[in-house]
Order: C-alpha cells, then structure tokens, then sequence
C-alpha cells in the first residue's frame, strides 16, 4: 500500500482559520480558529531558581517543565475555551498578516491537526498546504523542512491560495485558470493576477482592507449606536455578526431605504451570554449588516488612509499588469452578457458575503 | 491530548450536527481515513436526512490472521450489542468496504445523555469492530476461562499486513506486539522510547499495571508463528493481562489501549521528533544571537582599537611637532 492509493491531506492555514480534510471531499472536515493555548505557568517556573538551590535539582526541575510545558497545549475552540476558563493558558496566533509568526505554535498546530483532528498518519498520506502569494521562500522552506523532517510526509505541495480558489472554479465547462482574485483573508487582501494557473508574482498588489478592518468597523458602529454588549466580547459578536448576518448590497441608498421601511424584517437580533456573570444581554444588529462588506466599496466610510474602493484598484490593477494578459484578465472580469443577466450587482459580488446572486 | 480517543471526532462531528439540524438534511457524501488505514465513507441522502450510510474498510489483513466474511471474529454480534435498534448491517457490503450500516437516527433515545452515549459509541465503530476478538478473549479472562474452540495463539489484525498476538490462558492473557517502523530515525527513537516504557512501569505508582517487557528477539510465546510476521525492527513488546485489568468498566478502556498501542507509540515517537526539533530550533536562535552579542563586542573593541590607533597616530603626529620642536631647540 503507498500513499497514492489514499485522498490527500488538505490544510489550509489562515490568519483567522484553519480548514483541514481530505481531498475528494466537498467540505473540510474541520474549521477550527488558528490559535494555540500555551500553558504558561510552567515557563514561568523554568527560570533559573534561588542560588542556593543545587544545579542537578534545577536542571531536573528545569527539563521537566520543560516537558510539561511542551505537551499542555490546546488548539481551535478548545484553546479558545480553555483560556476563557482559566488564567494559566495565554493564547498564541501563529499567523499574523498571512504570514508564520511562531514556529514553535505553528509546529504544535500542525501536530494536532494530524493526530488529534484528521487522525491520521501522516507517512500515508501526500499533503497540500497553501501559502498567501507574498510568502518568502524561506518560509516555503521551513514548512518543508517541519513535514518532511518532523511528520515524515511522502510528499508535500505547498499551493498558493490564489490559484486554488481559480481551481475551485474550474468545471467542465469553464476550463479557465486565468483570472484576477482578490483574497480577502482574515489578516492580509491580496489581489492577484493568475495567468494559466501561474501567478504574475510582479503585479501583485495587497490593499490595507481585510476581514479584521471589517470586523472592526461592525464593532465601532455597534458600539457608537451604543448596543449592550460586554466590552470584552465585543470584537468577538462583532465577528460573528460578519460571518452569520452581513450582506454585500448593489445600492446603499436602496438597502437603507429596505431597512427604514420593513425594520421587522431586516433587523436581527444577537443573543449572547456574558462569560463572567452567565447573564444573558441581546442586541439589535441593522444598517452593519451591509455596511461591513461596504468599506471595500467605500473605503472613506471606514478610514481615511486608504479611500480607493476596490473596484478602481482591480482596474488600474489590471491596466499596470503586462499588456498580454490584460484582455484576458478583463474577460475573466464579467461579460456583458453576464451583467445584463444579473445587473450591476455582480461586479460588487464577493463569496465571503452572500453576494453571488 | 496524550492519548487517542476512541470516537473518531469527525464521524461525531457530523452525527451531532445531524441530529441537532432538524428535518432539514442536505446530501453529504464524503471519505475520511484514519490511522492504521481504516476507512470510512459516509453518506446521507437528501430523501432520507436521517439516515445515515457508514461504510468502514478495515486495515489489510495478514495471512496469519483469520477473518470471517472479511469482518473480525464476534464483529457483527459486537455491533448488535453495542447499537442495538438503531443500527442495521447491510449484507454485501458496498464495494471496496468490508462493512456497510444503515443508521437510523429516527431510533435514538430521546434523552440527551443517552443519545449522546450512543452516537460516541457509532463514531468509536472502530474500536467495536477491530476490537470484538480481544473483547471476547479478555471477557473470558475476567471469568477465568479459556473461551472455546480458540488456538493457543491468536493472531489480530491491527496495522495493515501487521498483526499482533495474544496467547490466552485461564488466568492471564499475554500480548506481544511486533513493533514496524519506516524511517530509520524513528526506529531510533521508538526503540529508546520502549525501554524508557518498559523502565517507567517499575515505578512504585504504577505496581498494578499489567507487566510489560521489550525484548529485541521475539519471546517464547511466538513459537511456530511463520518468520514474515516476526521482521520487527523495532523489537516486541509484551504486555501480561490479568483479570484485575478486564474488570467491569476497565474491559473496554484495556481493549481500546491495546489495540491502538502502535499508533501510541508512533504518535509519540512523531510528537517527541517535533518537539526535539523546537529545541534544536530554540538552540540555534540562541547561538545565534549570543553569535551576534559576540560579533557586536568585536565590532566594538575593533572600534576601540581603531579608535585608540587614531589617538596614538595623534600621538605621533604630535610627537612629529615635538620634533620640530626639538629642530627648534637645536636651533637655539
């Protein structure tokens, strides 16, 4: 039996999560929030003890936390409620911005996820990762380094997401691996042009807008309205706001005209449980159900560093990339025939927010 | 988080979303592989949302294990037993699986604790299936009696092509573990960890356990057995089972241990490789940046060096005025 004859392990590490499962699969198995809970009590009692104490005991004592310390780790929303009940675990992100920060974490991540979440082998199966489009090589090659070295893996593709996701569309039909996607991750957004399946690594631009900016802008309008939400969670309902409630629209003026006549109908409620108390507190969530995926659109409602709404970057995006690829990337963009089946609408359309009409 | 769990938390993972989604049911049809190469392919199907479709390929079996309609010995009464209504063995199984269930999550209990009891015990269909034999024999060791009609040594399926054997008496059950590994390194490693496992069992704390030996021939027990199933290289591993070990509720944690104590000792021996590397990676850093303090000094003293060479060349070219000086002593 060789790995061939088995799916692929699939890991997808994101900033804000990871997505795990088998190839051949529709859905991951897991999605689970990229964070480690490191215990930290045990570094704290690996400093070097009182001089008195003798150096044989020390270096015992030193070793064994530091054993102890290697193994009480959690990862996903065990971290996540782990570190909720109890002070001793502090929370590690191992990507920030796209990238790996904590190599140590990551490694711990990557080993519960084979063993803990797929539960699997990692000699029996051949394994995908992806990478953001900006990662440096000797990025690529640490993650090398970790599974063939560590995990003993068989084979290893490290893709670039940007092309997967033109992969992900790939039908019998629509055979075509030339498109411009623009990434918008938890920590980083990308935009970048993908010429039969390789990327123009040149014209690869990144705008300061991402899922956190959008998070963020929910959570400053929910608390400028003055919604009852606990301060300390109030980053955390915002998200789920974005993931459970928000909406791209074609037109605002028409949204909140929707929204001021049938306010029964548009606005939604959140009903939440306060952690240190258990009380319950509900809010009202409206115009920042399609206000959030707006700042990309409108970028001046949000800041006022960045004020180029996406469109206008994709277009001189796609005019500054090399000239014989332009018309195809345009193409790529929406036909005519496209825009008058489903209106101005799909120009604004982004998978994250339910806006593929 | 040390040790393996017998429900495979992705099965749980859906069955659980299942029964709490309601009536509203989309097709799923997907593959997942564990460890050990068992396989299971689940499906539901948009007519019947709550029936579930689970197919389990179990790991290749050795020539010197025995199988009965591809299904270990007491499998399917196992499952009988453990589901009892809400679970219906298809006959063929589908094709490329060695057993297919109909599971109809209609016939769960209605009380919570219960229902959650049996869907872990659906998602743990691994350790029922693979473990039905070793049940059987370690049941009859905890009423000490040899169960009938077995060999004096059975072979159990637990890797594929790998087997490990259980030679049953009255009153105890020896196991012995042929232990493979691929990469030199962690044969290495599992070696060294083994005799550390075998060291750690002679600590007061742990005087109950069932005894265990490492030895890197194979033990007498393994007589007669042919030599293909005996090219271990990482030695073997014998366990001694009594029936304090197999009493009441302890039968089926024992069973499950026993059964997965390769992928026990392979996810160690893969975490502690992992864990050595974070060392060495710390290590390096730490070179490095006391490299670098040094690198620092030395680029300091050079500066110092510089620093004072320019001073005495000040010296000297001060000295040169003395001389002119001195010319002008001479002169007068």
């Amino acid at each position: 039996m060789d790995a061939l004859s088995r799916p692929a392990v699939v890991i997808d590490n994101g900033t804000g999560y990871t997505k795990m499962g088998f190839a051949g699969n529709v859905e991951p198995c897991f999605i689970t929030p990229t964070v480690v809970a490191v215990n930290d009590s045990f570094s704290s009692a690996a400093q070097p003890a009182p001089r008195g104490a003798p150096a044989k005991g020390n270096w015992l004592a030193q070793h064994s936390a530091g054993v102890m310390a290697d193994l009480d780790f959690y990862i996903g929303e065990e971290a996540l409620a782990r570190s909720r009940a109890s002070s001793t675990y502090s929370l590690s992100y191992p990507i920030r911005n796209g990238q790996v920060e904590n190599w140590d974490t990551m490694e711990r991540f990557w080993q519960q996820c084979i063993f803990n979440y797929l539960r699997c082998d990692p000699e029996d199966h051949y394994f995908l990762l992806t990478e953001s489009p900006l990662t440096a090589p000797e990025t690529r090659e640490y993650t090398g380094e970790i599974m063939f070295e560590t995990f003993n893996v068989p084979g290893l593709y490290i893709a670039v997401q940007p092309v997967l996701a033109l992969a992900a569309g790939y039908t019998t039909t629509k055979c075509e691996m030339t498109g411009v996607v623009v990434d918008v991750g938890d920590g980083a957004t990308h935009i970048v042009p993908v010429a039969d399946g390789y990327v123009i690594g040149s014209s690869i631009r990144s705008i300061p807008l991402t899922g956190k900016d959008v998070t963020q802008f929910i959570q400053q309008l929910m608390k400028e309205r003055g919604e009852n939400i606990p301060p300390e969670e109030s980053f955390d309902v915002a998200r789920r706001v974005k993931e459970m409630y928000c909406y791209t629209s074609s037109d605002i003026v028409k949204e909140f005209n929707k929204h001021d006549r049938e306010p029964s109908k548009y606005i939604k409620h959140y009903t939440g449980v306060k952690p240190k108390t258990g009380a319950k507190y509900t809010c009202d969530i409206g115009y920042e159900r399609f206000l959030g995926p707006e700042i990309f659109f409108n970028p001046e409602i949000y800041n006022n560093d960045f004020t180029t709404p996406l469109q206008v970057v994709i277009f001189f995006f796609i005019q500054s990339s090399p000239i014989d690829t332009r018309r195809a990337l345009y193409k790529a963009c929406h036909t005519k025939a496209e825009y008058e089946e489903y209106g101005a609408s799909i120009c604004r359309s982004n998978p994250v927010f339910k806006g593929m009409y | 988080m040390i040790l393996l769990r017998s429900p495979s938390r992705f099965l749980l993972q859906i069955l659980q979303d299942r029964v709490l989604s309601g009536e509203k049911g989309m097709d799923i049809d997907c593959h997942t592989v564990e460890f050990d190469d068992v396989r299971y392919h689940i499906q539901f199907s948009m007519r019947n949302p709550k029936v579930m479709v689970l197919s389990v390929a179990l790991p290749l079996p050795p020539p010197e294990a025995i199988l009965y309609d591809g299904l270990p010995l007491g499998a399917i009464e196992a499952i009988k037993a453990a589901y009892g209504p809400v679970v219906q063995i298809l006959d063929p199984p589908k094709d490329g699986f060695d057993l297919t269930m109909k599971i109809n999550l209609t016939k769960l209990p209605p009380d919570e604790e219960q229902r959650n009891a049996i869907l872990t015990q659906i998602a743990s269909v691994r350790e029922v299936v693979l473990g039905a034999p070793l049940k059987l024999l370690l049941k009859h060791l905890a009423s000490k009696t040899v169960a009938p009609n077995v060999d004096k040594l059975v072979a159990l399926v637990h890797r594929p092509n790998e087997s490990f054997f259980l030679a049953p008496q009255a009153d105890k059950v020896t196991i012995v573990y042929p232990m493979r590994f691929q990469d030199s390194i962690d044969i290495v490693l599992a070696t060294s960890f083994l005799q550390e496992f075998v060291e750690a069992r002679r600590t007061a704390a742990l005087n109950n356990v069932p005894s265990c030996m490492w030895s890197p021939a194979p033990p007498l027990e393994l007589k007669g057995v042919p030599a293909d199933a005996l090219n271990a290289n990482a030695g073997f591993v014998t366990f001694v089972v009594y029936p304090r070990h197999v009493e009441g509720k302890k039968l089926d944690r024992t069973v499950w241990n026993l059964l997965t104590f390769h992928a026990y000792v392979s996810y160690h021996v893969k975490c502690s490789e992992g864990f050595m590397h974070t060392r060495m990676r710390r290590r390096v850093e730490s070179l490095i940046q006391a490299h670098n303090v040094c690198l620092t000094c030395l680029t300091l003293q050079a500066l110092d060096r510089a620093k004072s060479d320019a001073e005495k060349l000040k010296k000297l070219v001060h000295g040169g005025s003395f001389k002119r000086l001195s010319l002008k002593n001479e002169g007068n």
